[in-house]
């Protein structure tokens, strides 16, 4: 690097060739280890099952009136499975890209990494790209073996407005996942606090029961949640094959806004999280 | 410390039952206290049980419509799935502690850098175990009965007074057939050092297999099988027919005696492990490596 380069350089709100740069390093750090994408795929499995036996126990079928009634829909294998599926990206936005420099610290690259002219939220988006493409193909394994499984089938030929709807719910979770990453810069060890937050959010989240269980308060915090319209809309469309278009364009609306507010809520935590810790000079510690 | 100091010759002729089990006590002291320097963890602690119990109450809820199930009955014996699965799941936290907390103990040693001090002390190796698992008895124990207060007072749950005691013998059996499951995830972690994925398939099957939060009659045969030869299975089955019926619950002969069984099975079994799979890590100088 040149000295004109360095006195020239202007910082960017964004650098989206660094964003590249890193999701291809950790997409070639997760293909050294493509085990990790199967056994992703069948975790979900072994913790869903339990959920789904005990309703059967419960209905004694995999239906019941009263849950006809709550939520719409006459089987709750169905319902629940695809559910799980999109969850799959929740766990990723928390687990991984919350995470994300906490592995970098373990690592013991987190501080050169942060003396880069880079964007760090550049950096944090790279990280997201490539979780997003591995929770992709865990996420499938796992709705394929669980579909086998259970005998159950999904309809298709709703599969542009899916896609829409997945991919803005993703992008909605980026913001939850800077969120976390900066919550994790100030508390630095993640377990406890990654389970309490993917906890929370799996209690109000309408994956094996519909939202009308929730008590009315908690109902209301669910749809701050970005992955509740989306595993509304997403459920609807791929088990009846269609939704009503003034409902599904509420429900956009509604993710639209999630997701500026994850984005503007979870930027600005990140960027406070990493000015305190940087003032403490904690960037480095454990 | 001189070779000829008091505390160097009471430290290296100490031996039997009772010094053993108060270097247990230590560790498990140990442990608490670095649990409760984490205010974060303390809290999880409390929140833990409730936030695995509850999605589960809100699922059965959706489906039943109510505290009660026809349906339930005919599989499970009782139309209060609610208790059931209150005591079923509270009991799986305790597992769960075990499992986890026990399984990677020694790997928590090794990644602060104290695995090696510990194992040259003069205290029986089991023991390490051992005091893991006594502080996750504890820590496991007081989440057992946080959540059953819980659950008796908010949603319920309806418990007999007269099964408590036998109750707690039956935990005291769960542990033997647990310590054998624990020794060998002790065994893998040392091997594969980044064993969690192991602990996680492992007690997540276990619990798939287990009568937690239902009967192992909807499960199907081939699972009903290896359900039948977990001492998980035998446990949860009699801590729960305890709490509900007391003394004069129904088929917990049969049950006590299929647990002994496993008991001493996974006991053995996990020790003769423990014991060679020590002496080659040993033998590999291995016991420091990540």
């Amino acid at each position: 690097m040149t000295e004109t380069q360095i006195t020239e350089f202007k910082p960017r709100f964004m650098d989206w060739t660094a964003a590249r740069v890193f999701a291809m390093k950790n997409l070639k750090i997760a293909m050294r280890y493509p085990a990790n994408l199967l056994i992703w795929g069948i975790f979900p499995i072994l913790w869903l099952t339990p959920y789904i036996l005990m309703m059967y126990a419960i209905g004694g079928g995999s239906s019941s009136i009263n849950f006809t009634e709550l939520s719409g829909f006459n089987d709750f294998i169905t319902f629940a499975l695809i559910a799980w599926f999109v969850y799959q990206y929740v766990d990723a936005s928390i687990w991984s890209i919350g995470n994300n420099f906490r592995w970098e610290q373990f690592s013991g690259t987190l501080e050169p990494l942060f003396v880069t002219p880079v964007p760090r939220i550049s950096i944090l988006l790279g990280a997201a790209f490539s979780d997003t493409l591995q929770t992709t193909i865990s996420a499938f394994v796992m709705l394929g073996i669980s579909t086998t499984l259970f005998g159950v089938s999904y309809s298709l030929t709703m599969i542009g407005p899916i896609l829409l709807f997945l991919i803005t719910m993703v992008f909605a979770l980026y913001g939850l996942g800077f969120m976390v990453a900066g919550l994790i810069l100030v508390f630095k060890d993640p377990s406890v606090l990654t389970q309490f937050i993917d906890n929370m959010i799996f209690v109000i989240s309408p994956i094996n029961y519909p939202l009308k269980v929730l008590p009315t308060s908690v109902r209301y915090a669910s749809y701050i949640i970005p992955s509740t319209f989306a595993i509304i809309v997403i459920r609807q469309l791929a088990i009846n094959g269609t939704i009503d278009i003034f409902l599904y364009l509420i429900y956009y609306i509604g993710l639209l806004l999630v997701l500026a507010f994850f984005w503007v809520v979870g930027i600005a935590c990140f960027r406070y999280a990493e000015r305190w810790t940087k003032q403490r000079g904690h960037m480095g510690g454990f | 410390m001189s070779e000829n100091s008091e505390i160097f010759q009471r430290m290296i002729h100490r031996k039997g039952v009772w010094a053993e089990l108060r270097a247990a006590n230590a560790l498990a002291i140990k442990q608490w206290k670095v649990e409760l320097s984490y205010p974060l963890s303390v809290l999880w602690f409390i929140l833990m049980p409730f936030l695995w119990f509850i999605p589960m109450l809100f699922a059965g809820s959706a489906v039943a419509g109510g505290a009660q199930s026809e349906a339930f009955f005919d599989l499970a014996g009782t139309t209060d799935w609610i208790s059931y699965v209150a005591i079923g799941m509270a009991f799986s936290g305790l597992t769960m502690s075990l499992f986890w907390g026990t399984g990677l103990a020694l790997r928590r040693e090794q990644n602060v850098g104290t695995l090696e001090t510990l194992m040259t002390t003069p205290v029986s190796r089991s023991t390490l175990v051992w005091g893991s698992m006594l502080h996750n008895l504890q820590h496991g124990g007081l989440g057992v009965i946080m959540q059953l207060v819980v659950s008796t007072l908010l949603f319920g749950v309806t418990l007999n007074a007269w099964g408590i005691l036998p109750a707690l013998l039956v935990i005291a059996l769960a542990i033997i057939g647990f310590q054998g499951v624990v020794l060998t995830l002790v065994c893998i972690v040392l091997i594969a050092k980044q064993g969690w994925m192991i602990v996680e398939f492992v007690s997540s099957s276990l619990m798939l297999v287990a009568p937690i939060s239902y009967p192992i009659i909807v499960l199907p045969s081939v699972l009903q099988s290896l359900s039948v030869a977990s001492p998980l299975t035998w446990s949860v089955d009699l801590f729960r027919s305890f709490l509900m019926y007391g003394f004069n619950a129904p088929g917990v002969s049969f049950a006590l005696v299929m647990l002994v069984v496993l008991d001493v099975i996974y006991f053995t079994f996990g020790l003769l492990l423990f014991r060679a799979t020590e002496a080659y890590v040993r033998k590999k100088g291995a016991l420091s490596q990540f």
